[in-house]
Parts: structure tokens; C-alpha cells; sequence
């Protein structure tokens, strides 16, 4: 089996080179390190004294040196960013009576779209392809037929999936409301007058110089932009507490028309949220579970196409839904491209960094057919969470950065049990991971979150302690079942 | 006879969803129609349930929904949908946990007021009703009405696909509901009734007659208008009747004493076959399907001047009359394989004893129904008569959905 050693030579080799190039700086000193004791040792204890006596150093040269060292390292250390903790969190189970199987969803369609049959069937395409499951959830104002979204509702809503999801973080965290320091809220498509981050204000009576800000319209990949926002200003204040809630309240955004391309978020969007503690304490640095360690940021909104590819816009009936244009995935694509050209240099080890150099350097100079090097991001990370934006988003991103079904076997599955949660998948999937007690100390996490405008964001986390199987939480009662093998079409 | 007055303003602003069940049953679940399932097919089950305002103290649909999620449960058969198998067409329930249809309605009127009113055909305001068909997998087989009345009371409408069971298992469902909402857990799947595969070819039944093909429609084409009429029996009507026929019951008196009065009725054409309906005695409580005892009696003699006694000790069977046509109608059904199609109810006169069928025993908040209501609908042009146990102190209620010819 030629092929086989030959591949199996070409893996020692690679492995080789990457251990070489990563700890190049560790061998190099190791090295300098032998060469000198060896050095010493030659010597001799009094050719040493000999050698410092040589050097004529006088009280006052030292004592500058020593002062000028200590001076660096201060300035050093005083401008290093502050770390940001994640305490912990939490994400929103919601109750079986808001269960809605396909039988149900596709019945309500037929009955809610009775002289659109085309309609009911290009619905009934999509959800068979969709990689949800049986299990997902809407909101009770949308079960009935027609769905009655009255503002009340939404509220209702806004109140049932936030409240629990805070109500559940500070059972876990044993945090007071008084002490949380900053609040952001964020949820893209229903701003009432007062704020989500009022309403939670005041519910929780919290503190009247709390520093609250509510994030609306920003899509998908709010919840990212919310941790950064958090990071930022914890740098600013010491010593505080951060607490983000990302959701999307689907109540006042259920499409009613009869568009194709408007009816295929009513398939996808399902009830979520998630509420994240956020610590810059000293204090929370043995039990946090995980670190902050980059947020990268890419809006392609100067494109006009990337800017129109997800448009809340009204159709011809005066009836509002989101309309996704067909190069979305294009787009996507596009917007990870610039995100990850950013990221690498941050996050890859430096063995894939000297070979996406070399083949840059290449193409450029020597040979532009050369095939452009896409670098393994699996060197850099444990654990990918891919926003569940829908089975395409998935399948593209694991496409193009060549990964394997276990690195996105969170995102699906969050897909099929929950569906699209918007900004909080990202937080199912990481319960996800946790649920499997496949997180352990040291493990990088690569968040990664779409959104309208078009954005691409990403957060790294790196793991703090090894984290116990949660005996809370979403997956809890149904981690058992998972994975599930998910069919490309689903007999409905 | 009273005409109907306009009644459809007296119970408005309905709003529907659907209840499924709170657990996933599976992707490939299926309930499989007996032939006896398949003979019913053409009929629905109305089950009215009214309760004081005392019984329905601080009950709102969203407290009444979770312990339908763990009733469906256990009920998840009521949940699925018809389809047809391939190639027979045998229709067949798949549990695809689509759920049942569940309705809120308010009423204007007080419920004493409308336990006066006269008019029969209110009870279909308090029951959501739509035949199966013309899309079979989209057409729910279990409807249920929540409807608040102006007092504070409730009136729970069950309207029922007669494929799934019986009067004695839509009684088992409700009484389970009740069982439900009180410890908020399930009581345990009900048994569904054997499937039992007979090959051993029967003479006809006489109380199933063919109808033509209703294709994916299930409805009845009946030849003449059809309408309920309804009246009640006190404890002293029925202890009198008692008393001046003894040893023969109550219900097989009252079903002479209407055969009679029909055939009096129907000069020249007086029914000489009917069919009596009731519950199997060797079944216990908590099953699900048609399991009632069908039993086709022939009256050899002429029934308008026949004895009373005679006629009713023909209906209770004493001396082995008539025979109970489970098997043959069974038997006929599955000798094309489900796809001719039957009507049971009103292919004869139809008698169905309910006295016995546990109506009473659903509890809200620890309350019985004030009053309970079950009727037919889509019955054959023969007509049907059901005896239903009165409100405690027991009393009777009869109702009958019949020719309107006669009245």
C-alpha cells in the first residue's frame, strides 16, 4: 500500500514541521539556555567573578538599571487590557406547550395560506431540507390560527424568555441583581418604548447608576457585537459585572403574507435566548468558566449588495417580512473570508502562518495558479460554534474551512432541537459542548455569527477549568438522544 | 314544533390552535384502523360537558393547556392524521403528534339560561365541528370547544371522529382530561382494542348498510333533513315506568315505547329491524376503540300492537334474540379491504345505551359537569336514539337525531 505509508510519512513530516515552527521560540532558548550553562560550567566559579568584576558596574548604574526595569514592567503591566471572565450563563428552555412538530406547522400553513397552494408547498420543501427536528418552538401568540401578535404578546413573550433566562443565570452564578454594573440587551426586531433593558431593569430593581444599553436591529450577529460592547466597557470600569441578554422575540415578525422568499424565516426562526455573565474581577478568575481572548468584527454594508441581502421590507399585500436574496450564501462566504483574514494572524500557530506566507509570497511572485493555502484553523481551536443560521450556513462553513462532522455536530444539533435562536445559538452550542463534557481546560472555542448588514463577527474563548456535565440547562433532559442523524429530506 | 331561532351571534369571538402532545411519538408510529374503525367512519361523536362557575374558578386556556400537552400524551392516536396506505387506499391514523384542534369561544348568556332555551340545535354552537376531508391529512379527528359563558361557567364541546372509539371511549378521554388537569400527570395510556384479523367469511350484517362511494369526503348524503330533538326524564317518570313493567329496565322500555310510537307513526313502513348499541360488559374501563356491543333485533310480529313488555324484553335480549354483528361487520369490511363504505348509526333505527357510560364521572376542581350532552353526528336516514344518564339525582335525557318527518 504505497499511497498509504506515503500518506502516513507525509503526516510525521507535517506534524514534524508544525512542532518545530510553533515552539520555535521555546527551542531556541532552550537552546541558548544548555549552551550557556555548558558555558558556564567550562569556566568555573572564579572565571565568573572574574568576568563580573571585569565589568566595573557601580552602585548607581545598577540601581538605574534595576529602576528602569521595574519602570517597564509597571508601564507593562498597567496597560495590558484587563481580562474579561464569562462567569457563566444560561439559555432558555422553552416549554412543551409551545412544541411545534412539522404536522402542525405545515396544517397551520395550509389553513392560514388556503389559496396559496404554491406557497404551503415551497413551505413544506423547506422544512423537509431544513435540519430542524420535531422539537423546536414558537411563541403560544403564534399558535393559533391566524397568529394573533398583538404588542401584548410580544411582550409576553420578551418577559417569559428573558426573565427565565436571568432568573436561571443567577440561580447558577448566585448573583444580585444590585450588582450588576452593565446591562446589555439585545434583539433585533422588537424595540418597544421603554427598552427590553428597562423591562429587565425593572423587574429586577436594579440600580439606578446601572449602565444599560438595548441593541436593536443588528441582526443574527448581535450577540457578538454585545460582548464586544461589554469588553470595552469593562475595560473602562474596574472591578465590575456584566450581564448580556441576546434573543429574538418572533411574536411581532411572523410573516403573513404570501412571498416565498419573506416565508422562509416563519421556518426557521424558533423561540430562544440566552443570558451571559460577563466579570472583570480579580476575584472570578478561578471560577469563570471561560476567558474573552479576541472579538473580531467585519461589516461588508459597504457593499450594496451584502447590504440589501437580508431587507426587512414590506411585499405587495403591505404585509412586512424579512427578505433573504439568493446570493446570501455568496455573500456569507465573502464576509468569512474578510473575517478570518483578520482572525488567522491572531489565532493560528505560527506553522500555518509561515505556510500561508510561503504560498502567498508564491502566487504573488512565482506562480498565480498556485492553489491559495487555506490555513487549518482545527490547530487553533478545540471547539467551532457556527451560528445555526439554517443547514446552508452550516454545510458552507464547513466546506470552507475543512471541518469534520464533530466540530459542527453542535451547531446541527442546536439546529435540529432548537432551530435558528439568532443571537443565542451560539450559547446552545456551547451547552452543547459543555452537555457532552467535552470541554476541558485550556480548549479554544471560535464563536462565529452572521448577520444583516451583512456582518460577520467571531468571538475566541479559551476555557478556564474543566467544566462538569451540567446537571441544568437545556440539553439536559436530551442530551442523551444526541447526535441524531439528520436526513437530507425529511418524509413529511 | 319550535323553529330554530337565529343563534349564531350567542356564541362568538372563536379563536383556534392546536394542543399536540408534549413528547416526540416518532417518526414512524402508526394506528392501524380495524374494520369495525373503518365501518364508523361516517360518524362523529358531539360530547357537550357544562360546568358551574364554581368548577371553573380561575381556569384560563393557557392553565388548561399544559395538562392537555400530558393528556395528548397518552392520547397521541387523536393526535395524528389519515392517510392512505399504498397501494390498497386502506386509510390508516399516522401519529405525526399534529395535534388536536382546540377552540375558545365566549357566550353571552348565563348557563342556567342556556339549559332553558328550547331549541335542540344550540348544542352545535357549544361543538366545533368539520367533517374529514377533503384533504384527509389535514383535517383534524378530535375538535375540542372551550366556551365561557356569561356567569363564570364553562361548557367543554368534544366533537369526535367515530373511527377512533366509541361513546365509551370519548367518556374514558374526558374523564382522563379531568384526571389531567387535577394531578397534572398522565394517567397512563388507554388500551387500544385488540386488532383482531377475521378471514372466516360471515353472512351480512343487518344494522351496517352500504352507502356509495364518499371518496375522501367523509360525510353522510342523507335523503331527508335530519334533526336532534331532545327531552328529559325525571327519577319519577322513569321509577313509574319501572314500577308498572317490572323486572324489565328502564332502557329497554323507553327504546319499545319509541320503536313503537315511530311504527305507529310510519304506517305501512314501520321498522322491523333495529339495532341496539351498548357497552361490552366484558371490556374494562380506559379502552380506546369500537368496542360496543352492535346487536340487530327483528321483530317477527307487528310492532304497533305488540305488548310493551314483549317488545322491550325483544331489545334486552333475554332469550338470545338478536346477534351481536361485531364480527360480520368486521368481516364485510375487510372482505374489500376498507373500501367500501358503511354507515352503522341510522341504517336501522338505532338505539345507543349510554346510561352506563361514566358520564358524570369527569371532576373539575373536585366538581361534576352540571350537565352532560352526547349526540350524533351524521347519522343514516333511519335515525338514531341514544339514552343518556341525567345530572345527579339520576334521571335520564334521551336524545334522538331523526327524520324531521316525523315531527
Amino acid at each position: 500500500m504505497p499511497d498509504l505509508s506515503i500518506s502516513v510519512k507525509l503526516k510525521y513530516v507535517k506534524l514534524g514541521y508544525q512542532y518545530l515552527v510553533n515552539h520555535i521560540l521555546t527551542l531556541t532558548l532552550v537552546s541558548i539556555m544548555v549552551g550557556v550553562v555548558v558555558e558556564v560550567l567550562r569556566l568555573g566559579p572564579d572565571e565568573i567573578v572574574n568576568l563580573w568584576t571585569s565589568l566595573h558596574l557601580d552602585f548607581v548604574q545598577i540601581l538605574c538599571s534595576s529602576f528602569f526595569i521595574i519602570f517597564i514592567a509597571t508601564v507593562y503591566f498597567m496597560s495590558k487590557p484587563r481580562s474579561i471572565y464569562l462567569v457563566d450563563y444560561a439559555c432558555y428552555k422553552p416549554p412543551v406547550t409551545c412544541r411545534v412538530p412539522f404536522a402542525t406547522f405545515m396544517e397551520h400553513s395550509r389553513l392560514i395560506l388556503i389559496n396559496n397552494p404554491k406557497s404551503v408547498e415551497f413551505q413544506m420543501r423547506i422544512l423537509e431540507r431544513s435540519g430542524l427536528g420535531e422539537e423546536t418552538c414558537l411563541p403560544p401568540a403564534i399558535h393559533y390560527i391566524p397568529p394573533t401578535p398583538t404588542m401584548e404578546a410580544a411582550r409576553g413573550e420578551a418577559e417569559l424568555v428573558i426573565f427565565s433566562a436571568m432568573d436561571s443565570l443567577f440561580e447558577k452564578t448566585g448573583l444580585k441583581p444590585k450588582d450588576i454594573d452593565i446591562l446589555i440587551v439585545n434583539c433585533s426586531l422588537f424595540s418597544p418604548t421603554p427598552s427590553l433593558s428597562a423591562m429587565v431593569i425593572n423587574k429586577y430593581k436594579m440600580r439606578s447608576n446601572v449602565k444599560s444599553f438595548n441593541l436593536s436591529g443588528m441582526g443574527c450577529s448581535a450577540g457578538l457585537i454585545s460582548i464586544d460592547l461589554a469588553r470595552d466597557l469593562l475595560q473602562l470600569y474596574p472591578s465590575s459585572n456584566a450581564v448580556v441578554v441576546s434573543t429574538e422575540i418572533i411574536t411581532p415578525n411572523y410573516y403573513q403574507g404570501k412571498e416565498r422568499a419573506m416565508l422562509l424565516p416563519n421556518c426557521l426562526f424558533r423561540m430562544g435566548g440566552a443570558a451571559i455573565l460577563l466579570s472583570n474581577r480579580r476575584s472570578e478568575r478561578w471560577n469563570a468558566k471561560y476567558r474573552l481572548v479576541h472579538v473580531v468584527r467585519t461589516h461588508k454594508g459597504s457593499d450594496d449588495k451584502a447590504y440589501r441581502c437580508v431587507f426587512e421590507e414590506e411585499d405587495k399585500e403591505g404585509k412586512v417580512g424579512i427578505s433573504l436574496s439568493k446570493d446570501l450564501m455568496a455573500i456569507a462566504g465573502e464576509a468569512l473570508k474578510s473575517n478570518i483574514t483578520t482572525i488567522g494572524p491572531l489565532v493560528l500557530p505560527a506553522s500555518e502562518q509561515l505556510l500561508f506566507l510561503l504560498t502567498l509570497i508564491g502566487r504573488k511572485i512565482f506562480n498565480p495558479k498556485l492553489k491559495p493555502y487555506i490555513p487549518d484553523f482545527k490547530q487553533a481551536f478545540e471547539h467551532f460554534c457556527i451560528h445555526a443560521g439554517g443547514r446552508a450556513v452550516i454545510d458552507e462553513l464547513q466546506k470552507n474551512l475543512q471541518l469534520s462532522a464533530e466540530h459542527v455536530e453542535a451547531s446541527r444539533m442546536t439546529l435540529h432541537r432548537f432551530g435558528n435562536t439568532s443571537s443565542s445559538s451560539l450559547w446552545y452550542e456551547l451547552s452543547y459542548i459543555e452537555s457532552k463534557g467535552r470541554m476541558k481546560r485550556g480548549d479554544r472555542v471560535w464563536q462565529i455569527a452572521f448577520g444583516s448588514g451583512f456582518k460577520c463577527n467571531s468571538a475566541v474563548w479559551k476555557c478556564n477549568r474543566t467544566i462538569k456535565t451540567p446537571t441544568d440547562g437545556p440539553w439536559v433532559d436530551c442530551i442523551g438522544r444526541y447526535p441524531v442523524h439528520i436526513p437530507e429530506v425529511v418524509k413529511l | 314544533m319550535v323553529s330554530p331561532q337565529q343563534h349564531h351571534d350567542h356564541v362568538y369571538d372563536l379563536k383556534l390552535l392546536s394542543v399536540g402532545p408534549g413528547h416526540v411519538t416518532g417518526s414512524d408510529v402508526v394506528h392501524d384502523l380495524t374494520g369495525l374503525d373503518l365501518a364508523m367512519k361516517l360518524h362523529y361523536l358531539k360530547a357537550v360537558y357544562l360546568f358551574s362557575s364554581h368548577a371553573a374558578e380561575g381556569l384560563t386556556i393557557m392553565n388548561m393547556k399544559e395538562p392537555m400537552f400530558c393528556w395528548c400524551n397518552d392520547y397521541f392516536m387523536t393526535c395524528g392524521r389519515i392517510k392512505r396506505s399504498e397501494p390498497s387506499g386502506r386509510p390508516y391514523i399516522k401519529c405525526n403528534d399534529c395535534g388536536i384542534r382546540v377552540v375558545e369561544g365566549v357566550c353571552d348568556k348565563t348557563l342556567d339560561e342556556w339549559i332553558e332555551m328550547e331549541d335542540g340545535s344550540r348544542w352545535n354552537l357549544l361543538v366545533y365541528h368539520r367533517v374529514i376531508g377533503p384533504e384527509l391529512s389535514f383535517s383534524p379527528l378530535v375538535y375540542l370547544q372551550v366556551t365561557w359563558f356569561k356567569c363564570g361557567g364553562i361548557s367543554l364541546g368534544i366533537s369526535w371522529a367515530h373511527l377512533l372509539g366509541d361513546a365509551f371511549s370519548v367518556s374514558d378521554f374526558v374523564n382522563n382530561w379531568g384526571r389531567c388537569m387535577a394531578t397534572l400527570k398522565a394517567n397512563g395510556s388507554p388500551t387500544v382494542a385488540p386488532r383482531s384479523q377475521t378471514t372466516v367469511p360471515k353472512p351480512q350484517p343487518l344494522s351496517a348498510k352500504q352507502v356509495n362511494h364518499v371518496g375522501d369526503l367523509w360525510v353522510i348524503a342523507n335523503n331527508c333533513k335530519m334533526e336532534t330533538f331532545s327531552f328529559n326524564l325525571t327519577t319519577q317518570h322513569l321509577s313509574n315506568l319501572e314500577d308498572e313493567h317490572n323486572p324489565v329496565s328502564a332502557f329497554n322500555l323507553i327504546c319499545a315505547l319509541i320503536w313503537r310510537s315511530i311504527a305507529k307513526f310510519r304506517e305501512g313502513f314501520e321498522p322491523q329491524v333495529v339495532t341496539v348499541c351498548r357497552k361490552d360488559p366484558n371490556h374494562d374501563n380506559n379502552i380506546l376503540g369500537n368496542t360496543q356491543v352492535i346487536r340487530s333485533i327483528k321483530a317477527d310480529f307487528s310492532v304497533v300492537e305488540s305488548d310493551l313488555n314483549k317488545l322491550a324484553s325483544l331489545i334486552a335480549g333475554d332469550q338470545n334474540q338478536g346477534r351481536d354483528e361485531r364480527n360480520m361487520i368486521e368481516a364485510s369490511v375487510e372482505k374489500d379491504n376498507g373500501l367500501t363504505d358503511y354507515i352503522i348509526y341510522g341504517s336501522n333505527l338505532t338505539f345507543v345505551n349510554l346510561v352506563n357510560a361514566g358520564l358524570y364521572e369527569m371532576e373539575l376542581k373536585g366538581k361534576k359537569p352540571r350537565f352532560a350532552y352526547y349526540s350524533i353526528q351524521g347519522v343514516g336516514d333511519e335515525g338514531a336514539v341514544l339514552v343518556l344518564p341525567g345530572p345527579p339525582p339520576q334521571g335520564s335525557t334521551v336524545i334522538m337525531a331523526a327524520d324531521e318527518a316525523i315531527w
